[in-house]
């Protein structure tokens, strides 16, 4: 989902940035993000999304290599989610997470069935899928249905925007932003947000690209990064711009630990993370009291 | 989809999955903070070990404990009130996530605090013993007349004393045992077990340091796990079988005792 999203906000963020950063290999892009006016760069990035929508499961297996799919399974199971769970999910238009959060939930309900019928609340899970991009929303109800899932009354496609939720103060138990939150503007914004949505009690996860400092490894990755994936998107979705500005958009975001301060500074208690992959993908999570 | 094969070689190989980093001023281990001095230097000295002390970390946790005392409520408290609710859930739902998320409810927070227990319903059982662990020293300080028993007696007493605290779990308490023997929680149960054992050497009034120190823990720490286990399968009112076990083996203790220490010197 946000790989090809991680596109979509860097139009405001990215001029900037790239001011003040001194990127390897940015004279290939800089020139790019400096001439496009920002209506312009958000009808490009569109179609640049509705041209690769159908291989957009292929470009990410590839990239990660398959490894997406255990991230996002260790992202919900470090969530632990329960039936009669009401959960956010923002940025999460394909239903990745929110996917494997409703299957988790299925399952303990099945087994809570055979022990105590009278504490299934499984009726009044309510996970809302958030996404500021209505294709990306489509692609998810499209898969629900594939999925068998299209009837199911637990999950709710809602258009809207991280730095701007339309739900209620303290009405979350949890949260999720999978591979999103390198996107939004003005990321201060949407923890805050984050933070006004969810109960006491409530959690903040965030599964997110992050930095590799392990010497040698963090040289391969920068290889990986600048040079195979920009080549394997233009072999396969036929845009080697907009994955060079995924791979450029994850070097910008804050490191592991600035990245934790932030969501401390939110008001989240209890943050921490954990990397995957020796940190080029972070969980970093947060507790609302 | 994927084999845990790959799974695990991927995540072990790369990651740092084990090793959870730390932010806000935290304690994984002991969700109640003890008063008591030597168990909070135990605690200390235990865990400060684990932690990082790079400046850029001290910083965070330091930025973030303001940030804590600024709203007044630290989550250890939240989470301490989730765990003394689940408690009372115990006896009916099992030392398990049902009763944790039945605590949850009833300390009027989201159950999705449930996550934030990086070893969910270990974290419940630790709960208790140190909660048991912190009510029998209270006992020990209130309780004048342990001193006039004589020292085995004493020990015996003690050891009934903090029994007699998990009888009302006894039902439940091998779902406990099989919990606290799981690998990721023996360090955790090994120390609070540790700390009860010397905490009731300590109130017998044993403040040796010599060289059957050892020795000494290794004999209580066998007796109170001998007792532990005879109260499960105990029957007989107010577990009248497990105090009279207690007794006989303790006083046999006693008596091999002189012949072990005449045998070390």
């Amino acid at each position: 989902m946000a790989f090809l999203t991680s596109v979509r906000n860097l139009r405001s963020k990215l001029p900037s940035m790239l001011a003040r950063t001194c990127l390897v290999h940015s004279h290939s892009t800089s020139f790019g993000f400096k001439e496009v006016p920002e209506e312009e760069k958000s009808k490009m990035v569109g179609n640049v999304f509705s041209s690769v929508a159908s291989n957009y499961d292929l470009m990410n297996d590839l990239m990660s290599g398959g490894m997406h799919r255990l991230w996002k399974d260790r992202f919900v199971s470090e969530l632990t989610p329960f039936p009669g769970m009401k959960h956010l999910d923002v940025a999460g238009g394909t239903g990745d997470v929110a996917f494997r959060i409703l299957e988790k939930i299925n399952s303990i309900s099945r087994r809570a069935l055979t022990n105590d019928p009278a504490e299934v609340l499984n009726d009044e899970t309510q996970i809302y899928i958030c996404d500021i991009n209505p294709n990306m929303l489509n692609v998810g109800k499209k898969r629900a249905v594939e999925r068998g899932l299209g009837e199911s009354r637990s999950l709710k496609w809602v258009e809207g925007d991280a730095e701007a939720l339309t739900f209620e103060d303290n009405s979350m138990d949890g949260y999720t932003i999978a591979f999103g939150i390198r996107n939004v503007t003005h990321i201060e914004k949407a923890l805050a947000e984050a933070y006004r949505v969810l109960k006491r009690g409530g959690r903040f996860l965030c599964l997110e690209f992050s930095r590799v400092d392990i010497p040698i490894l963090k040289e391969l990755y920068d290889l990986y990064s600048f040079s195979v994936i920009p080549a394997v998107g233009e072999l396969v979705a036929g845009d080697r711009e907009s994955y060079q500005y995924l791979v450029e958009s994850i070097r910008r975001f804050p490191p592991q630990d600035k990245f934790a301060a932030m969501i401390a500074d939110a008001g989240f208690q209890k943050v921490q993370y954990e990397n995957l992959v020796a940190g080029a993908v972070a969980i970093h999570s947060g507790l609302k009291i | 989809m994927y084999p845990t094969v790959v799974k695990r070689l991927i995540f072990s190989h790369f990651s740092t999955v084990s090793i959870p980093r730390r932010f806000s001023h935290q304690n994984s281990s002991v969700q109640q903070p003890l008063p008591q001095t030597t168990v909070d230097e135990t605690l200390a000295s235990a865990t400060t070990s684990t932690e990082t002390t790079d400046e850029a970390h001290r910083h965070d946790r330091q930025s973030s404990r303001e940030g804590e005392r600024r709203r007044g409520v630290e989550y250890e408290d939240e989470q301490a009130h989730v765990l003394e609710a689940a408690l009372r859930h115990v006896v009916r739902l099992g030392w398990s996530e049902a009763a944790m998320i039945a605590g949850a409810k009833e300390a009027g927070v989201s159950m999705a605090i449930i996550g934030s227990f990086p070893r969910k319903e270990a974290a419940l059982v630790e709960f208790f013993m140190d909660d048991c662990l912190q009510r029998l020293i209270d006992r020990i300080n209130a309780e004048e007349d342990l001193k006039n028993h004589v020292h085995s007696e004493r020990i015996a007493k003690l050891i009934r004393l903090r029994l007699e605290m998990q009888a009302p779990y006894v039902p439940k308490w091998p779902q406990a045992l099989s919990i606290q023997a799981q690998p990721a929680n023996v360090p955790t149960s090994f120390k609070q077990r540790a700390m009860l054992v010397d905490e009731v050497w300590h109130a017998s009034g044993d403040q040796a340091s010599d060289v059957d120190w050892y020795l000494k823990r290794t004999a209580l720490g066998g007796l109170y796990s001998a007792s532990e286990i005879y109260m499960l399968t105990d029957n007989s009112p107010d577990f009248r079988d497990t105090w009279a076990f207690l007794d006989n083996t303790c006083s046999f203790v006693k008596r091999h005792w002189i012949e072990v220490s005449i045998f070390q010197h």
